[in-house]
């Protein structure tokens, strides 16, 4: 840390700090909703570059490199989220407040999309927050690939209609519905905690003792 | 013993890894590969990647933004 093309960044974080406490006091006379959502954004930001989060590697590492640390991370992720999306709606439903879940049925369209997405995610080196996070620090190359998420977030938005109509949906199935909530998380936990044991064993597989 | 050094400057993940997987393959234990980075994600990536395959990792950040590693290759 002795390298004198090591600039310190102090002042312009504390600068950067200010903007942003003058920005959300700013928001909160005009709307506490936007303010609540301009730090929960500032706050994602944050744990996201800082956690080094990535979605691509999650998925990537395991069948390039055999590692599944990520992965790991990712399912940890997605049990979290089952756990909070059920306190949400359950305390919703308590105090009796609409809540959309925006669960969608599958069709044909989710894996084509799937498989595009995926596809255009490893080679632009991110998905959408990885992209977002690495502009953040500075990487002109994440900028093209930028464009390109704004272009197919737009196209695919005006045609998801006909996406539907040519491919229809299959009849929609919502867990909870089925087996009651309790049931469903254990079924999802379950699944989760099964995939986990399998990613530890494919990178104790791949690298030997770790 | 001997330096080795691959140019990943602008590549982006998982490219660079591949290079370095690739080049390691010719070189006898005790090498030291080096590679230098601006993608913070690349370096962190190689740094995890060595240490889970216990290869000896040396990571600087030299600049703002700029990542310097050393690998030195332990085993085959």
């Amino acid at each position: 840390m002795n390298n004198s093309s090591l600039h310190s960044q102090r002042n312009l974080n504390i600068g950067f700090i200010l903007f942003l406490t003058l920005l959300i006091t700013l928001l909160s006379q005009i709307s506490i909703r936007l303010t609540l959502l301009m730090a929960l954004g500032i706050s994602f930001g944050f744990v996201l570059q800082k956690s080094r989060f990535c979605l691509v590697s999650a998925l990537r590492d395991p069948i390039l490199i055999g590692m599944t640390q990520l992965t790991r991370a990712f399912l940890l992720l997605l049990g979290i989220s089952i756990l909070g999306f059920a306190l949400v709606f359950w305390g919703a439903s308590q105090r009796n407040i609409p809540l959309s879940l925006n669960v969608f049925p599958l069709g044909v369209h989710t894996v084509v999309g799937g498989l595009l997405f995926g596809i255009g995610m490893v080679l632009a080196g991110g998905c959408s927050t990885g992209i977002l996070v690495r502009i953040g620090e500075g990487f002109a190359m994440q900028f093209v690939a930028f464009f390109g998420l704004v272009i197919g977030s737009v196209l695919g938005e005006r045609s998801l209609k006909n996406w539907r109509n040519v491919f229809g949906e299959w009849p929609g199935v919502f867990l909870p519905d089925i087996l009651g909530w309790i049931p469903t998380l254990l079924l999802e936990l379950s699944v989760l905690s099964v995939l986990w044991q399998l990613a530890r064993w494919w990178q104790k597989k791949q690298l030997g003792e770790w | 013993m001997a330096n080795f050094a691959i140019d990943i400057w602008g590549e982006m993940c998982p490219i660079p890894l591949i290079k370095a997987k690739k080049k390691l393959l010719s070189m006898q234990c005790g090498d030291i590969l080096v590679l230098e980075t601006e993608h913070s994600c690349t370096s962190r990536g190689i740094v995890v990647w060595a240490k889970a395959n216990r290869y000896i990792i040396k990571e600087e950040e030299v600049a703002n933004g700029i990542w310097h590693l050393e690998l030195t290759k332990t085993h085959d």
